[in-house]
């Protein structure tokens, strides 16, 4: 990963982080927000019912004084009061004046608490509401909250009691409203909002005793779990039920218990709030914050590229300099703006390239010097050996002139065999190094290394077991199915029998020559290994510096031929040794030499030409 | 058209005997007159006056054999009309079948003319127009419901009721499981309380039923009891165990069964039992009902022939293959006793027949059990 992307990634996440932190702190900032506008709602709710609650509290109470004040309660009361009274013609009087008096329930009671009439249960006449007969101040108590036994079953009721005195015989009127989704129906609620009634008449919790202002709830049994503990322990609570795995489904309840006369729970009313409208403003603001955070993100990821680019660009252009150094452009040079840390660094490495260039200059000057030292030194060496017995045999053939001039002649003979066969030295010297000097292009062609590996070892088969020397042991470990590579047979050959003659140079006490060919993608090592007394670092790093040998008749040519030639096929050697076990030349040769552009390989021929 | 003689003595017997019975100062006897049309309103809407055509109800078979007792001079003790169709006090002269008959006075009837010229009978009336029509003085006699005969007699309205005649019962239907189990059957016996029943649904119309056959009638009805046992309905009830409800089905165009039903479904809640109240549309098949109402009308003040007439209806239901019981109180009761005591059929109140008698309407007789309506023998005040 470049360090421009690096530094591209690393303001995106930032970017990133800094959006998420913004969104998340909206969401919550805003969720809460909803939740306390929820409540503020449910609680004005509640304090709305409160309020209907109360007023319809005063609203019965004063129907139902009505229903006592009216003259035909009064002159019931009044017949009713008389000794054996006949209570049965009035058994279907309550059912009129509960309608007259839009009261739901309406019930005339004796004195004896015995029901003379019943609007909500018309059959139970005779039966006794003995509560109703106890002592009690029931004008100061208001409407409250009972259980009444209607024909169909229990109902909640709010109801209210008036007593009609005569004598020392009271007439009951107990009459109200039935507390159900008509009362439900009578709520104004906000859209999102609904009001349910539970009823407690059961002995434990029924779907059917919670309702809403259409009738039974649907999936009422849901409420179970929270009803139960309201009936344990009635206090005002809130719960939420998800009604399906969306968010958006989900209700929140808000419970206000409703007890009776005797502080017992009778029912409970439900508001609920649904958390859709909530969810959509939600999710609206976070698809709302999501689009400005993608835009955001997007002008960021252009900004991030941009700055990064910005930022990175000398730095680009240092590691492009020193790359170019590494390829050998010492004049390589970095463009320096501004006086910030990368362009001191700019500035540092164009210091550094320059005294780099200035050094590499020196060095190739001591080099060049030191080659032609090297090779003065070599040549003066090789010249010298045949130079002197030229000198000799100049010297004798003087010295025959001079004083045995009998003999000049035979010595005369022998001298000028002995001068020409020097002077063939000579030339051969020279020739050597006129063969370095003039290396030849390779002529490319398939070509199998094994098949050139055994041939060279056939060739020098002779010399391995020759008599008079120890014997050396050829070990070819050369892998089947080697693929050919393309490249000049003659100057590989030339190569390897330059290594092999190495080797066995390196071997005077004898040993193994071990040759081992493999590959790898269509490229091909070799490695020619030798068990002769080694080298030491020191000689390994100078082995390929022509003129350079540490035999006492070398030119110190051989190496610097192999590598020549293994770089003009785009390959590369190396050499590992280790003192008294011996030497390895590894060869690696690729599929096929790149192809050399006419300028450099004009430039190398001119180069062998100083 | 000439009265005969001996309507005519009829006619002054008749006006002798109501200014007897006239309470207050004698008043002078009047002369019965001739002629008018007597406007008769009954709920019931009979479809056919061919007797071999089945009535789809109890009540319609009552108001056929009201009307056939008019068309024929004689009835014999089985209850068989005799004598040909016209021969009677009146004969058919208009006929809308379920909506009106028009009958008109049969000048050769042999004991004699009836005093009115011309009866027509008004069919389907509900209770209510019937009643209001009566007050109106739209309609000469109207049945009404016995449940409102007292508040009608306040209102102003002359009204005529008869002996208790109709037996209002439950009977449980064979085959449901919960009929089937006696106890259930005791139990429910037990928790009516058939006098609030009487006192208040009926306004003291009507009597407590513990048997078959009215005190008048048999002279045995004190033998079977009717009061409410909360106690021993109680323990029948917990032993049973709430967990099954006794299904009660009512005519669903009859108030006063609803009424009976609703307060027997409170009395069994009281005393710890459950009955589920149903309407079921008039003469249905019986669905699920455990029990439903029979309401039978006795056809013969003769006990023997009231209790032999009600078995006929009840033997497949209780079981009693016996339907001619002697002739004995002894043996009229054992068969009585019989049949209740299976309590597959539970009676609860005996209902008089009321009727709503119009101002001009004169000599007005309440029919009894096995007898028509005597409309041969009642005269207009104002007939011309």
């Amino acid at each position: 990963m470049t360090f421009r992307t690096k530094l591209f990634v690393v303001f995106m996440l930032a970017l990133l982080s800094s959006v998420a932190l913004v969104a998340v702190g909206v969401t919550a900032v805003t969720r809460r927000a909803f939740q306390e506008s929820n409540r503020t709602h449910s609680e004005a709710l509640v304090a709305q019912f409160e309020r209907e609650f109360e007023r319809h509290k005063q609203d019965i109470v004063h129907r139902v004084q009505g229903v006592a004040d009216a003259e035909a309660t009064v002159r019931m009361a009044i017949d009713l009061s008389r000794p054996k009274a006949d209570v049965s013609v009035y058994v279907n009087d309550a059912r009129g004046v509960a309608g007259s008096h839009q009261l739901d329930f309406l019930d005339f009671v004796g004195d004896d608490g015995s029901i003379i009439s019943s609007n909500e249960s018309p059959a139970r006449f005779g039966y006794k509401m003995d509560w109703l007969a106890q002592p009690q101040d029931w004008a100061s108590r208001g409407a409250f909250l009972t259980k009444v036994d209607t024909q169909d079953g229990p109902a909640l009721g709010l109801m209210s009691v008036s007593v009609v005195r005569v004598g020392d015989k009271n007439l009951y009127i107990f009459g109200g409203e039935h507390l159900g989704k008509d009362f439900l129906a009578s709520l104004v609620l906000p859209s999102d909002m609904r009001a349910l009634l539970y009823m407690n008449l059961d002995g434990s919790f029924q779907p059917t005793d919670l309702v809403d202002e259409s009738g039974p709830v649907t999936d009422g049994e849901r409420f179970a779990e929270f009803i139960e503990p309201e009936r344990e322990r009635p206090t005002e609570r809130a719960f939420k039920i998800a009604w399906t795995p969306d968010a958006a489904s989900a209700e929140l309840f808000h419970v206000l218990p409703l007890l009776g006369r005797q502080g017992e729970l009778l029912g409970a009313l439900l508001i609920g709030s649904s958390a859709r409208e909530v969810v959509r403003l939600e999710r609206r603001i976070i698809w709302l914050a999501a689009g400005v955070a993608t835009m955001g993100l997007l002008l960021g990821l252009l900004l991030s590229w941009w700055g990064a680019a910005r930022v990175t660009r000398p730095v680009r252009k240092l590691a492009e300099g020193a790359r170019e150094v590494s390829e050998g452009n010492w004049s390589a040079r970095v463009e320096v703006r501004g006086p910030n840390e990368i362009a001191q660094l700019a500035r540092a490495f164009n210091r550094m390239t320059e005294q780099l260039s200035e050094q590499r200059e020196r060095l190739v000057q001591a080099e060049r010097v030191a080659a032609w030292r090297e090779l003065a030194r070599r040549l003066a060496h090789e010249l010298k050996n045949p130079l002197f017995p030229l000198e000799t045999t100049v010297e004798n053939l003087q010295r025959a002139k001079e004083q045995s001039p009998e003999q000049f002649e035979e010595v005369f003979r022998e001298s000028t065999g002995i001068l020409l066969s020097e002077i063939e030295s000579l030339k051969k010297i020279v020739a050597r190094f006129s063969d370095f000097a003039k290396m030849p292009q390779p002529e490319i062609g398939p070509v199998n290394l094994n098949d050139t590996v055994r041939g060279i070892v056939k060739l020098f088969e002779s010399q391995f077991g020759a008599v008079g020397r120890p014997p050396i042991t050829p070990e070819l470990h050369l892998e089947e199915g080697l693929p050919a590579i393309q490249a000049d047979e003659a100057l590989l050959r030339r190569a390897i029998e330059n290594l092999v003659l190495n080797a066995m140079d390196a071997m005077p006490a004898g040993g193994v020559l071990m040759l081992r060919t493999t590959h790898e993608n269509g490229d091909v090592d070799l490695e020619v290994s030798d068990t002769g007394s080694g080298l030491t670092p020191e000689e390994c790093d100078r082995l390929f510096t022509p003129y350079y040998t540490t035999k006492q008749h070398g030119t110190g040519l051989g190496l610097a031929i192999v590598q020549s030639v293994v770089s003009d096929h785009g390959g590369r050697i190396s050499v590992e040794s280790e003192s008294g076990v011996g030497t390895s030349f590894h060869l690696h040769l690729p599929a096929k030499p790149p192809v050399r552009s006419p300028s450099a390989v004009a430039e190398e021929v001119s180069s062998n030409g100083e | 058209m000439r009265p005969t003689l001996f309507r005519r003595l009829a006619a002054s017997s008749l006006a002798v005997a109501a200014v007897l019975a006239a309470p207050g100062p004698a008043k002078p006897a009047r002369q019965p007159k001739y002629g008018g049309t007597l406007r008769v309103e009954i709920g019931a809407a009979v479809t056919s006056l061919d007797p071999a055509v089945e009535s789809a109800s109890a009540e319609e078979a009552a108001a056929k054999d009201d009307i056939a007792s008019l068309l024929y001079p004689r009835r014999s003790s089985e209850g068989t009309y005799l004598g040909g169709v016209g021969s009677g006090p009146f004969r058919v002269a208009a006929w809308e079948p379920g909506r009106r008959v028009v009958l008109a006075a049969n000048e050769n009837f042999s004991e004699g003319r009836p005093f009115v010229d011309w009866v027509e009978i008004r069919m389907g009336r509900p209770a209510r127009d019937r009643l209001l029509d009566v007050e109106l003085d739209h309609a000469d006699i109207a049945e009404i419901p016995p449940e409102e005969a007292r508040r009608a007699s306040e209102r102003g309205v002359r009204v005529s009721v008869s002996l208790a005649d109709e037996l209002v019962a439950l009977v449980f239907v064979p085959g449901r499981p919960i009929a089937e189990d006696r106890r259930a059957r005791e139990a429910l016996s037990y928790s009516i309380d058939r006098s609030a029943i009487v006192n208040f649904i009926l306004q003291k119309q009507g009597e407590p039923a513990g048997g078959l056959l009215p005190q008048w009638s048999s002279g045995a009805a004190f033998l079977f009891p009717t009061a409410v046992s909360t106690a021993e309905a109680r323990n029948l009830w917990s032993e049973i165990g709430g967990s099954q409800a006794i299904v009660l089905g009512y005519d669903a165009g009859d108030s006063l069964e609803q009424s009976i039903a609703e307060r027997i479904a409170v009395d069994a809640r009281e005393a710890g039992g459950s009955v589920h109240v149903v309407a079921v549309k008039s003469g249905a098949a019986l669905a699920s009902e455990d029990a439903r109402f029979i309401r039978l009308r006795m056809a013969s003040p003769n006990p023997r022939d009231a209790l032999a007439q009600y078995l006929s209806t009840l033997g497949p239901i209780v079981g009693v293959s016996d339907p001619a019981p002697g002739t004995m109180p002894q043996q009229i009761y054992d068969a009585e006793r019989a049949i209740v005591s299976t309590y597959r059929i539970v009676p609860l109140v005996w209902l008089p027949t009321a009727y709503g008698v119009g101002t001009r309407v004169r000599d007005w007789k309440t029919p009894g059990p096995g007898q028509g309506w005597p409309f041969a023998d009642v005269w207009l005040e104002d007939a011309q």
